[in-house]
């Protein structure tokens, strides 16, 4: 047994040295969002083609609201008065809508990548 | 420095952990974790696994997430399905952690930690998982590295390892295939899984789960089906 143990400590190193390179990043671009009455302001964002971005996102609302969007795979509670931060890309070209989950008939958005 | 996270790579990391981790004790086979928390959820699981050779496992739980890194679940779990004057087999108690946020670094990365009491032969163990995720395009990639230490009055203490493997395509939000690959000393196996999930109305989704699981040794059942429904809500 105390071989396999050795063998998940050897796992464990290795990981934590993947952890440690994941870390090292470049500086990312940061675009503001908030939401207001179940609004998003701005609703329509174009960022750059593979670029990785950084959505601040503050929730004006005393009321949490969820920025949900399946095409960029991200979903995120953001409580009432609070801020958040969403990391979306490098994505292609293309357009990517997203919404507020507990209000999706006003909170409604698209990201665009060009 | 991404570029070191490239898909081949990935897998080459995996390869290199795949045998050390293929030495777990028990059956291994049963559901991928994701290092992700959602502040405020909670959610009622029913999930069950029916092996070949008899080797049942259902179980109920309830979660909550206690801030937006952490999130609790209790289950019951029995081998076999509830009925008139039930007793439970077992207790467990999770904690998922979220230790980097979704899509910051090349990988997302999280930790499990289960505890877990058996009523019928008094057996004890805790577990620890390394959760990880990747996302290349509309694949994503997840390993769960399992430790886990058993005790008891009546079995020999030990320390076991096990990994589990998920390749998912997002197809639509409503039905993704993966193939999962589990790797344990009792049970080796691979297999399809579909799985989705459904937005209802009043801030709650309902989450589903099926897949069969063939098995790669003779220590393994030759397939196990499993499946897991999930409601999520605010």
């Amino acid at each position: 047994m105390s071989k396999y143990t050795f063998s998940f400590v050897k796992v464990l190193l290795l990981l934590s040295g993947l952890i440690q390179i994941s870390l090292l990043r470049a500086e990312t671009p940061v675009i503001k969002i908030e939401i207001q009455n179940h609004l998003f302001f701005p609703s329509e964002i174009t960022v750059p083609v593979n670029t990785k971005i950084k959505l601040m996102i503050h929730n004006l609302d005393a009321t949490s609201e969820e920025f949900e969007s399946y095409e960029l795979n991200r979903e995120k509670v953001i409580m009432g008065n609070q801020k958040v931060i969403i990391f979306i890309g490098p994505l292609p070209t293309g357009e990517y809508p997203f919404f507020g989950e507990f209000y999706p008939k006003t909170a409604q958005g698209l990201i665009i990548v060009k | 420095m991404t570029g070191f996270f490239r898909l081949p790579h990935f897998l080459l990391v995996l390869a290199v952990i795949l045998p050390a981790a293929a030495y777990a004790d028990g059956s291994f086979i049963d559901k991928i974790y994701h290092p992700y928390v959602q502040a405020q959820e909670k959610e009622f699981e029913i999930r069950g696994r029916q092996q070949s050779d008899d080797l049942d496992t259902y179980r109920i739980g309830y979660g909550q997430s206690l801030n937006d890194r952490w999130f609790s679940e209790i289950y019951l779990i029995d081998n076999e399905l509830p009925s008139d004057n039930h007793k439970f087999a077992a207790i467990e108690l999770e904690f998922l952690w979220q230790i980097t946020e979704q899509g910051e670094y090349a990988a997302d990365w999280g930790m499990l930690f289960e505890l877990d009491h058996s009523f019928n032969d008094e057996v004890d163990e805790v577990a620890t998982t390394v959760l990880t995720e990747r996302q290349w395009g509309k694949w994503v990639g997840t390993a769960n590295l399992r430790l886990v230490y058993e005790w008891g009055e009546n079995i020999r203490s030990e320390i076991d390892t096990g990994l589990a493997l998920q390749a998912r395509y997002r197809y639509s939000r409503a039905v993704e295939p993966a193939i999962e690959l589990y790797a344990g000393e009792n049970s080796t196996g691979i297999g399809p899984v579909l799985l989705g999930n459904i937005r209802l109305d009043g801030k709650k989704q309902f989450n589903w789960e099926a897949g069969v699981i063939a098995g790669l040794n003779d220590d393994t059942p030759d397939t196990t089906f499993k499946f897991l429904i999930e409601l999520e809500f605010y």
